[in-house]
């Protein structure tokens, strides 16, 4: 679809909040409500500060590629790198709540708050190595 | 937009005001201003949160860091008049009944 986007940024955590605003704006121009499409702009921005974080283990030099694809009945959302990849016990969904804040981590927090925003949400390796997270959205028009 | 933070101490009580965004990049300088406000407040940590216009897990986490550390030296720790976006990210993490809210 011609309104599909594709872009790189750099591992700076800088930047994200560059990210955030482009996302935004695709997301609002696919008639999402604006709290729909504040949760998917967090658990975006949670995916990509994953990469830098984890993957990239803070280094700024790394290479993070955010694809935003629409289709029929979901908007499609993916985020990877080439970094470390990510052990699968790290991306399992857990029950959120009661929380056990002696135990929280951020980092297991950003991807429950993915799980719990996304309809689908699934873990890859990626292409070149590291990860790629593909999280699907369900358009409700 | 980034982040601003204000410390406000009176005798009775120390208020941190937040105000743009806490994130990934900016979350650090919260919880080193939280970490380093605390053992000197005698009384209670309040942080103002209305200005706050996004918050993402690292900001969350550095509010639960705080709030511990704050049981820790027997001080009190509430979140004052936390925004729209705030609210959303506790509820949405389950996290929003653990905080005491004014």
């Amino acid at each position: 679809m011609d309104r599909d986007l594709r872009v790189e940024v750099r591992s700076d955590p800088k930047l994200l909040s560059s990210i955030r605003s482009l996302v935004r704006r695709w997301v609002e121009s696919w008639d999402v409500d604006s709290k729909t499409a504040g949760e998917v702009v967090l658990a975006i921005d949670e995916a990509c500060a994953n990469a830098i974080r984890h993957a990239y283990e803070g280094r700024p030099d790394g290479c993070v590629e955010l694809t935003l694809h629409a289709e029929a009945d979901h908007l499609e959302f993916q985020v990877s790198d080439e970094g470390v990849p990510c052990p699968p016990e790290c991306a399992e969904r857990r029950p959120l709540g009661p929380p056990d804040i002696d135990n929280l981590q951020s980092g297991g927090l950003g991807i429950q708050l993915i799980h719990e925003v996304f309809d689908e949400v699934a873990f890859c390796p990626g292409k070149r190595g590291g990860n790629c997270i593909t999280m699907k959205l369900r358009r409700t028009k | 937009m980034g982040l601003t933070i204000d410390i406000e101490r009176s005798s009775d009580e120390t208020l941190i005001r937040v105000a743009g965004e806490v994130d990934l990049y900016s979350s650090p300088e919260l919880r080193k201003t939280i970490l380093a406000a605390v053992p000197s407040v005698e009384a209670g940590l309040a942080i103002h949160l209305s200005g706050v216009t996004y918050i993402d897990s690292s900001g969350v986490a550095t509010l639960v860091e705080g709030m511990r550390s704050a049981r820790e030296y027997e001080i009190g720790f509430v979140l004052v008049a936390p925004s729209p976006a705030v609210t959303q990210v506790l509820e949405l993490a389950r996290l929003d009944s653990v905080f005491e809210v004014r």
